[in-house]
């Protein structure tokens, strides 16, 4: 199945996941008008949602999100680790 | 610090963004002093942030039509269209520790510059976090900032004219949407130099290079052989490549 969401989020900016999965997640792309610092960074966000089960909670996908973030010491503008989850977890409904 | 100004010159969207990132690689390895550069689009192009997708942001068909370029850029953000008539364009490229870690406070600092710049043309302006710059709540200047081995590159855009009805029909709206509403909803919330000033566009762009340059030591330039050459690689085989294009 694949599924799509695209949402304003509260820190500004546009976010749109395309989520494929079944009873794991198979393939995601994030897109949108944010800023990451590095950007590289959103390659090893999408990559480590891969596998997990389309029931993962909220606070796993934030969890995973802020490590990257934090092992990077990386800079999110327009987006955040939780509004990002937000619209990931949309996506798995 | 001794600063490099490149004056305003004009290149397809390809080499301009080949150039900023050739730039940032001669600055890293001190081959080229921290730069600041001016320039302009043709032909009229779409960029669309790092993180956006080609295909969500743009019309390429009517792009096609109109012989408007298509490029992703370097820097995250929006799509923009660069209209060569109605637009100058500035980078600044030089060590990220000349700026303040805190990205924001970055992007302040540089939209700072383009604020006095107005300010020299009688224009009040005003930085609105993150990235924007106001005239009457209005947009004026949107920019873009990325940091790669210590280099900070940040460009941004500077509205001299608007043409909102090719910038519709090139962005991803369907044809039967650009209604009038629609552009009269994006009058109400950007603006140009026009609409607040005669100046010429010659005049604008000698009023932010002096806003740009005050208190600084620089010199104008070229950009080097070596830039050259590694930005006409860059613009073949990465910006204008598919696999650049549609990385997302």
């Amino acid at each position: 199945m694949i599924s799509y969401s695209s949402q304003k989020v509260k820190e500004g900016k546009i976010v749109k996941v395309e989520t494929q999965f079944d009873n794991v997640i198979t393939k995601l792309k994030i897109s949108g008008d944010f800023f990451i610092h590095p950007e590289e960074i959103l390659d090893d966000i999408e990559k480590s949602m891969l596998d997990l089960n389309r029931d993962v909670s909220f606070d796993t996908l934030v969890h995973k999100i802020h490590k990257i973030v934090n092992d990077h010491d990386a800079q999110m503008i327009g987006i955040s680790p939780e509004s990002l989850a937000l619209v990931i977890r949309e996506t798995l409904k | 610090m001794k600063w490099r100004v490149l004056g305003l010159e004009t290149h397809d969207a390809y080499f301009n963004m080949a150039l900023d990132e050739a730039i940032s690689e001669s600055v890293r390895v001190g081959s080229s002093l921290p730069t600041i550069r001016f320039y302009n689009w043709s032909p009229n192009a779409v960029s669309i942030g790092y993180f956006q997708s080609i295909r969500d942001e743009v019309n390429l068909e009517v792009c096609r039509e109109l012989g408007v370029d298509c490029i992703r850029r370097w820097t995250g953000g929006g799509a923009v269209y660069h209209d060569f008539e109605g637009e100058i364009t500035y980078s600044v490229i030089a060590p990220a520790k000349l700026f303040p870690k805190n990205i924001i406070e970055s992007y302040g600092l540089i939209c700072g510059w383009l604020v006095k710049g107005l300010e020299n043309l009688g224009i009040e302006a005003e930085f609105r976090p993150v990235n924007d710059i106001l005239v009457k709540g209005k947009k004026i200047s949107g920019s873009a900032q990325t940091r790669r081995g210590g280099i900070l590159l940040q460009h941004g855009t500077l509205l001299y004219g608007l043409d909102l009805k090719t910038m519709f029909s090139v962005l991803n709206v369907s044809r039967q949407k650009i209604t009038d509403k629609m552009i009269k909803s994006a009058e109400e919330r950007v603006t140009c130099i026009l609409e607040h000033s005669d100046a010429g566009k010659k005049e604008v762009y000698e009023a932010i290079v002096k806003s740009f340059t005050e208190g600084k030591d620089y010199e104008f330039a070229a950009s080097s052989i070596d830039e050259n050459k590694r930005a006409r690689e860059l613009s073949q085989e990465k910006y204008r490549s598919d696999e650049w294009m549609f990385l997302r």
